[in-house]
């Protein structure tokens, strides 16, 4: 297990049209921070309304979604949020897909997840 | 019962370093620890500087690249993987000889990455290497054939029609023909309308099937052995109709208007009726207007021409001389 | 017949996709422009539905509908499975020319491009495999790709399996610049292989509902 300090609860909001990608998600930023509050979305329309709602300090977004993609999901919370960190997950790492993430000024991770690679992403929280 | 020899070390070693292609192995740690003499001499390092090296330090340029993919899928999936010649372009720097190494002129080369388990050595993956270059100088060749024997033929690559090959030779017999018994010889000169904009706004691929669907339609309405119908340019088609006089040429190129105003190919971007249609140009050499087979071809293409400017979609005649 | 349930859909389309998603960078690595691929749907049937459903569907969109082009890996370990990449011929060749560049006509597929063929099955194939093993924290062997040519029946059948086997069917979606191919992966598993299989996924479920 990676050594990663407990930090005031902070919220992360985790969307992915496969609810087996979010529980996974969801147990690995639990075992890392069990105070942490963690959010669920199915699609890019209802990851909006969730940010609104729990004001995250960091979201995971798969991008590869039926009807509103990651990609501008992520552009439309970048534009709620400048400050937020968003960290796009995707298997295929293409320049184009990785130019597209810079320029957004977003993270941009690999799956399939894993514990050290969400290790990484809550450091972005600060955790 | 008789005892079977393993094969000696000696043996093995022998023909390891006798057979005609690379072999490489690298242990888990992507060391060298195998290296025979065919890529001694065709990666122009010797035995002692690979042996022990580490494989991307032998050869940079491979981080990241497919190979590299492949040792990482047989040291630690398992996993074989198969390196094609036509979408790897010799990624290995190896080479004929000396002189091919100083103008980098790489062999061809297919490759295989397949993972190997050493008892009590753990996981290995060895890469074997094939020069491919006279199956692909060979390949190469019978392209470069095969295009030269299509020129050779008669029939037009694309459509399956006659070709302009096809049509030259085929005019000169008609005309001869005409001339000899004093027989009337139609030529219709037939272009597709606003092609060039139909290839723009929907791509070549489908300007490429509207072609041949053209083609086909048209050509299906040939009635006679002698009639043929030939594709003459890039949207330019010419049939050529023997023993047929203007009246009858003109009333074949209507019907032919019409037909491929039937077709209705859509075409947003052409004319008012908004699907393809085609221009015809008709010139007949008659006894009475007896002229060779360039100013037939002229009086067809003038009048191609005037049915253009007249509006597209339509049949022009002209009387050649 | 298999009935999945929906956690277990859920957890193999999501397995596929990332796998056919790491297939795609390496294939748009090769020729340097965008690939994408994904896995819209997974089913299980037996490989006699499995030879008419791909018979129906590929020929519907062929032009000869008793040609298809498979390419075949054989893995074992956690569970043995034949694993088959398909196309209708004429498909695979279009594949085969958007990834090779080549201006060649569509009737001449010559060795080196059903080499071609062989390496992109390899990629796809061990894409899908690799990923499975790696969240099932479990080992695999492969083989060599080898290329087939024939009917769906035929070639389903090129590993000598049993009619009533059954074929775990992954729809696939190629897309490159503005070209959209559907294939099939197919993997015939036998009884023992579809109890491995399933135990595997339950498993794996179990993990990322924190119970495991």
């Amino acid at each position: 297990m990676t050594d990663v300090t407990p930090e005031r609860t902070k919220t992360v909001l985790i969307v992915d049209d496969s609810r087996v990608s979010r529980m996974m998600a969801r147990q690995y930023i639990l075992h890392l921070q069990p105070g942490w509050n963690v959010v669920e979305a199915g699609t890019g329309e209802e990851s909006l309304d969730k940010a609104r709602a729990a004001l995250p300090d960091l979201v995971l977004m798969d991008v590869n979604m039926p009807g509103m993609g990651g990609i501008a999901a992520a552009e439309q919370l970048r534009r709620l949020a400048p400050a937020l960190p968003i960290s796009l997950l995707t298997a295929n790492v293409q320049s184009a897909t990785r130019e597209r993430a810079e320029a957004l000024g977003l993270g941009f991770m690999e799956k399939p997840i894993t514990e050290a690679r969400i290790a990484q992403l809550l450091a972005l929280a600060g955790g | 019962m008789t005892t079977v020899r393993e094969p000696s070390l000696d043996l093995l070693h022998s023909v390891l370093n006798a057979v005609t292609l690379g072999a490489v192995v690298l242990d888990h740690d992507r060391r060298v620890v195998l290296w025979n003499d065919w890529m001694s001499e065709h990666a122009q390092i010797p035995q002692q500087q690979a042996l022990g090296a580490d494989f991307l330090a032998l050869f940079p340029a491979l981080r990241g690249s497919r190979v590299d993919a492949a040792i990482d899928q047989a040291l630690r999936h398992h996993f074989p993987s198969l390196l094609s010649q036509s979408l790897n372009k010799a990624p290995f720097p190896l080479y004929a000889n000396a002189a091919a190494a100083r103008l980098d002129e790489r062999l061809q080369q297919a490759v295989a990455v397949t993972p190997v388990d050493v008892v009590d050595g753990g996981r290995h993956c060895l890469i074997q290497i094939t020069d491919v270059s006279i199956a692909v100088g060979r390949e190469k060749l019978l392209r470069e054939q095969t295009l030269v024997l299509r020129s050779q033929t008669f029939a037009d690559g694309l459509t399956g029609i006659a070709n302009r090959r096809h049509f030259d030779v085929a005019i000169e017999r008609e005309h001869r023909r005409a001339r000899r018994h004093g027989t009337p010889l139609s030529l219709l000169m037939i272009d597709i309308d606003h092609f060039k904009a139909y290839n723009d706004h929907y791509g070549h691929q489908k300007g490429d099937q509207c072609l041949i669907q053209v083609a086909a339609a048209l050509s299906g309405m040939l009635k006679r052995s002698a009639d043929l119908m030939a594709r003459y340019g890039g949207e330019e088609f010419a049939m050529i109709l023997p023993d047929t006089d203007t009246a009858q040429a003109t009333q074949m190129a209507e019907a032919i208007r019409a037909r491929a105003e039937a077709l209705a190919i859509a075409h947003a971007h052409g004319g008012a009726s908004g699907v393809v249609t085609v221009s015809i140009g008709v010139a007949t050499r008659s006894v009475a207007s007896a002229v060779n087979i360039d100013t037939l071809i002229g009086a067809a293409d003038r009048a191609l021409y005037r049915a253009k400017k007249n509006g597209r979609n339509r049949v022009e005649a002209q009387t050649p001389g | 017949m298999v009935e999945l349930s929906e956690l277990e859909n859920d957890a193999l389309i999501e397995i596929f996709n990332i796998g056919v998603g790491q297939a795609a960078a390496s294939m748009s690595a090769l020729v340097s422009e965008e690939v994408r691929m994904s896995v819209p749907s997974i089913s299980f049937i037996s490989r006699a539905d499995a030879a008419r459903l791909l018979g129906s569907r590929l020929a519907a969109e062929a032009e000869a509908p008793d040609r298809i082009c498979g390419v075949s890996q054989h893995y074992e370990g956690a569970f043995d499975t034949d694993a088959i990449l398909m196309f209708p011929e004429d498909k695979s060749l279009e594949l085969v020319r958007l990834m090779v560049g080549e201006t060649v006509p569509l009737q001449e597929l010559t060795d080196m491009e059903q080499e071609a063929m062989c390496e992109i099955g390899n990629i796809i194939l061990n894409a899908c495999i690799g990923t499975l093993a790696n969240v099932f924290e479990q080992e695999l062997r492969g083989s060599l790709p080898e290329y087939h040519v024939g009917t769906s029946d035929e070639i389903l059948g090129v590993s000598g399996s049993e009619p009533d086997s059954v074929v775990l069917m992954l729809h696939i979606d190629f897309a490159l610049d503005k070209h959209q191919i559907l294939g099939y992966v197919a993997f015939v598993l036998d009884i023992s292989a579809l109890h491995d299989l399933k135990e595997q996924i339950n498993r794996y479920i179990a993990r990322a509902m924190g119970q495991a």
